[in-house]
């Protein structure tokens, strides 16, 4: 289109503004990560019947408590109660994992296969990573809610022994941070993962949590199983992380690392592991997990750039 | 072009012609759309193998999990065989509930279920084709959980009545695979609700079955579980003829009654899944939801 | 007599939406012969996609009749699935997880071909769309337009007598949708009375491919003609953009001529210091007047150095049917979604 001599003047183009693509840091992570956590939650409940919601919430792992008792009774009958409040107690922590694992994994799925977003969210400026554990941290709320009603199920329905007052607090507030992190880095391990996978990776998470289930002593001591099988157990953060809550709500209970014959035993020349050991470990297997699902994540990350995986739906 | 211009199978014959099929006609069109919709489920087996991890090796050791409480507290070995048994056939509740069930509501969300309905063939033939290509996947998963179960647990089978054991197995897949087309409608019209329709029956569903223990210990419970859940019906009735050794508790049904409830639930289940797909079709017709994604 | 291809009485389709319900279709009539190629052309939210649903046994209407080769809509769909197709731009149907091989296969099972005849259909389509190359490629990782053309092909696996088009070439590079096109007509014309049933907003599409076009806005289909019966009905007049070398008298010379409704000389357009060249825009009540005007140049000594018609465009008939363009109907449309 030709423009004549007495058009007015086409203004001046607007000057990029750089300061806008440097971002600001701490606040830019912040609103990310409170909107990812609040598009999570309503993506969780918002969407669905608050009634189904609670009924999926609680009786999922109230259910895998439930399985675990009538196996006790079963077998036991009333001389087999006395392992109920370490069953109730594991089972219900371990609905929390399962919730914190998926997460993370579920986002990745979601958004690609179910809402085809994921490639939009990952080329807008909020950071992917802060994204991806945002959305997670609704499933942890309700894995948390889930997990605190399995407890007070337990203990009301079940007769599971619980003192408030002797709870050993610092240990507990401290053990269950440190293991939160543990849990999201394992979500972070899976969602590398399943960006690789599938559209029906969607059991991927629960599998995967499903066979750490073996390993963390969530339901039975680690000394029943074979010494190799022991050894990656007290590799794993998440044994660590239910040792150091059972300690904390249950001070000086039967523990699920260590006892007569263990491979703990063996090492560590004592049964059962202290509050400070259980800190430390898990603290330790924490960061080796931290720097392992970065790792897979990152390189997951990369191939699905190379390969063109953030936008392919799949399925079968 | 040449090729298409070359393809016109029906030369001489209009359209009059061409939609005037015969019942052999129809019959063929729906046995090859069942194998067609089976085709991706089974060759997706082969093309990504992450699936023999995440869905054989990883589920082994969350069975293996159940076996090491039973020994924790010194259950005796068939305990071990019920929880074996019971993992081998999560196998295929979970292919009912996340490939089945969930399906429909996908394969809208995809825009696939449009060009289902658009094309000629009875509906019934892809949720068909979904069942026997869920079948597959998961019979290699749970045969696998059984084969190295017994490797490394010591599972022993004590079975006097192998065709009758193999004919509950195969009517409690027919029982369990046509709940899963029953759902599949049901979770279409709940939509986006589905997804914790399907969280809601795993774990509460593994328990009223009596996963890792015989059912009749729910008492009550356990009856209505075996009466309407076909996952607690096919479970019970196989351990009772894969473990006859084994000291069942008082009020178990005999293995025969069992049957005769797989039978009906098999039945039922099609014809109702029929009935809802028809009835499903013609609201989604109605209402105009067949191709609208995310409700 | 054989019945239409589609026929199409009163029909009307209401959405029940909240705050209030919303018309799609609203009292259409429409008649297709077979062998037609019919476009649909009208913006976002007018109706064409709700029209398709209908004739392709998705959707039933609210009220009135569809036939499609005389088969009702609503009692004998299995009938009508047997002899049509349908392909919709941007659709992402199928497995991704299969090859485009495969994928087709898996459509030519739920059309009834036997398995054998089912790889054979596909390799000939796949060549005929040209994915030879493509063909063992996984359908995840095809590009958009290699992604149309092996939907194309699926359309065509059943041979269907009439194909509904939803859109083909939206979001294709102008290289994929002329190839595309091109397919399309190939395939039509190679067997007598296959129908097909197009909607579009692109209008050159409509304009090429269409024998007839319905402009369709608000549910209401507005005119329906050829594309040069449209054209024509905005066009009452004949225009023509006249160069001479001079004209002497001026353009008076010209309007006192019968049958010329105007003449002006185009603005801008003259050679202002030499005025070596005239050039001018005129008026003709039709195109037989030409004639007369060029018999008078000739008796005034004026040589035509260029003479070119003016033609309408569908978006002109649009202007004229609608009051308002392509962009801004879509525009609108947009608003009211959103």
């Amino acid at each position: 289109m030709a423009v004549s001599a007495t058009s007015a003047p086409v203004p001046a183009p607007a000057r990029f503004d750089f300061a806008k693509a440097e971002g600001n840091g701490i606040r830019d992570f912040l609103r990310t990560f409170a909107v990812a956590v609040r598009l999570g939650w309503q993506l969780e409940a918002n969407w669905t019947d608050p009634l189904l919601f609670f009924i999926y919430s609680v009786a999922k792992p109230v259910s895998s408590a439930l399985i675990l008792v009538v196996m006790l009774e079963v077998i036991g009958g009333p001389s087999g109660r006395a392992f109920r409040p370490f069953v109730v107690v594991g089972s219900a922590l371990w609905s929390f994992v399962v919730s914190g694992i998926a997460g993370l994994a579920f986002s990745i799925l979601e958004d690609r296969e179910r809402f085809r977003m994921l490639k939009y969210v990952y080329v807008s400026p909020s950071d992917f990573l802060t994204v991806l554990v945002g959305r997670g941290v609704a499933r942890v709320g309700v894995g948390l809610a889930g997990a605190a009603i399995t407890v007070a199920v337990g203990v009301v329905v079940l007769g599971v022994p619980f003192d408030l007052g002797s709870v050993n607090w610092p240990l507990f507030v401290t053990v269950f941070l440190l293991g939160l992190w543990s849990i999201v880095a394992v979500g972070l391990l899976m969602a590398g993962v399943v960006i690789q996978t599938r559209q029906e990776s969607w059991s991927y998470p629960e599998a995967f949590a499903g066979a750490l289930f073996l390993v963390a002593g969530a339901v039975f001591p680690l000394a029943v199983l074979p010494a190799l099988v022991q050894v990656i157990g007290l590799l794993t953060p998440l044994s660590w992380w239910i040792a150091g809550i059972r300690e904390a709500l249950f001070p000086g209970g039967p523990g699920s690392i260590g006892g007569a014959g263990s491979v703990f035993a063996g090492a560590f020349g004592h049964a059962q592991p202290g509050p400070l050991e259980i800190v430390l470990a898990l603290m330790a297997t924490g960061a080796i997990a931290t720097l392992g699902a970065v790792a897979v994540f990152r390189v997951s990350d990369r191939r699905a750039k190379q390969a063109g995986l953030y936008d392919r739906t799949t399925g079968s | 072009m040449a090729g298409i211009i070359d393809l016109v199978g029906r030369a001489g014959i209009g359209p009059h012609e061409a939609a005037d099929w015969s019942r052999r006609q129809e019959l063929m069109t729906d046995l090859r759309s069942v194998r067609g919709r089976a085709y991706p489920r089974v060759i997706g087996l082969a093309r990504e193998p992450s699936w023999v991890l995440f869905e054989i090796l990883l589920p082994f050791l969350a069975t293996a999990a159940f076996v090491f409480v039973y020994r924790a507290i010194g259950a005796p070995q068939e305990y071990v065989g019920f929880v074996v048994l019971g993992g081998a056939l999560t196998a295929f509740w979970l292919n009912v509930i996340w490939m089945m069930a969930n399906q429909l509501y996908w394969e809208k969300s995809q825009g696939n279920l449009e060009l289902y309905f658009a094309a000629p063939m009875h509906f019934m033939s892809i949720l068909f084709g979904m069942a026997i290509g869920g079948i597959v996947m998961s019979t290699t998963r749970a045969a696998t959980v059984l084969l190295i179960a017994g490797l490394v647990f010591g599972v022993t089978f004590s079975v006097d009545q192998w065709a009758l054991l193999l004919g509950v197995f195969l009517l409690t897949l027919a029982a369990l695979y046509g709940l899963g087309m029953v759902l599949a409608s049901l979770f279409l019209v709940w939509g986006r609700e589905a997804w914790h329709m399907g969280q809601m029956l795993t774990e509460p569903v593994y328990f009223v079955s009596g996963l890792n223990f015989p059912v009749a210990r729910l008492g009550f419970l356990g009856a209505l579980s075996v009466a309407f859940i076909p996952l607690a019906t096919g479970l019970d009735a196989m351990r009772q003829l894969a473990f006859t050794d084994a000291a069942f508790p008082l009020g178990t049904p005999d293995p025969l009654l069992e049957v005769a409830i797989l039978t009906v639930m098999t039945v039922v289940s099609i014809l109702a899944a029929r009935w809802m797909l028809i009835t499903m079709e013609r609201r989604a017709r109605r209402d105009g939801r067949l191709s609208i994604r995310w409700q | 007599m054989p019945p239409l291809a589609i026929e199409v009485r009163g029909i009307r389709r209401v959405y029940s939406a909240k705050p209030a319900p919303v018309v799609a279709l609203d009292r259409v009539d429409l008649h297709v012969a077979p062998g037609e190629f019919f476009g649909l052309l009208g913006p976002n939210g007018a109706g064409k996609t709700t029209l398709i649903k209908i004739l392709t046994t998705l959707l039933l209407p609210s009220a009135g009749t569809a036939r499609v080769f005389g088969f009702d809509v609503e009692r004998d769909t299995k009938k009508i699935r047997r002899i049509m197709n349908m392909v919709a731009g941007g659709e992402q149907s199928g497995y991704g997880i299969l090859t485009v091989r495969e994928q087709l296969w898996m459509f030519t099972q739920f059309y009834g071909l036997a398995g054998g005849d089912g790889w054979r259909r596909v390799d000939e389509l796949i060549e005929a769309v040209g994915l030879t190359e493509q063909r063992i490629q996984r359908v995840s990782t095809l590009s958009t337009g290699q992604r149309q053309k092996m939907n194309l092909a699926r359309g065509l696996l059943n041979d269907p007598w009439i194909l509904f088009l939803d859109e083909p070439t939206l979001g294709l590079d102008v290289s994929a949708a002329r190839s595309l096109r091109e397919l399309i007509v190939d395939w039509k014309r190679a067997v007598p009375g296959r129908t097909i049933l197009l909607t579009t907003h692109y209008m050159a599409e409509a304009d090429e491919l269409c024998d007839r076009i319905a402009i369709v806005d608000h549910g209401r289909i507005l005119a329906i003609g050829s594309p040069d019966e449209l054209k024509r009905r905005v066009q009452r007049e004949s225009i023509f953009r006249l160069e001479l070398d001079h004209l002497d008298g001026g353009v008076a010379t010209l309007v006192r001529l019968p049958g010329v409704v105007s003449a002006s000389e185009a603005a801008g357009a003259i050679d202002a210091a030499t005025r070596q060249t005239v050039v001018m825009n005129l008026v003709l009540e039709d195109d037989g007047v030409l004639g007369q005007v060029v018999g008078a140049l000739a008796r005034t000594g004026s040589e035509i150095l260029g003479l070119r018609k003016s033609e309408p465009t569908l978006e002109d008939v649009f202007v004229e049917l609608v009051g308002r363009g392509f962009a801004e109907s879509d525009a609108e449309a947009a608003g009211k979604a959103g």
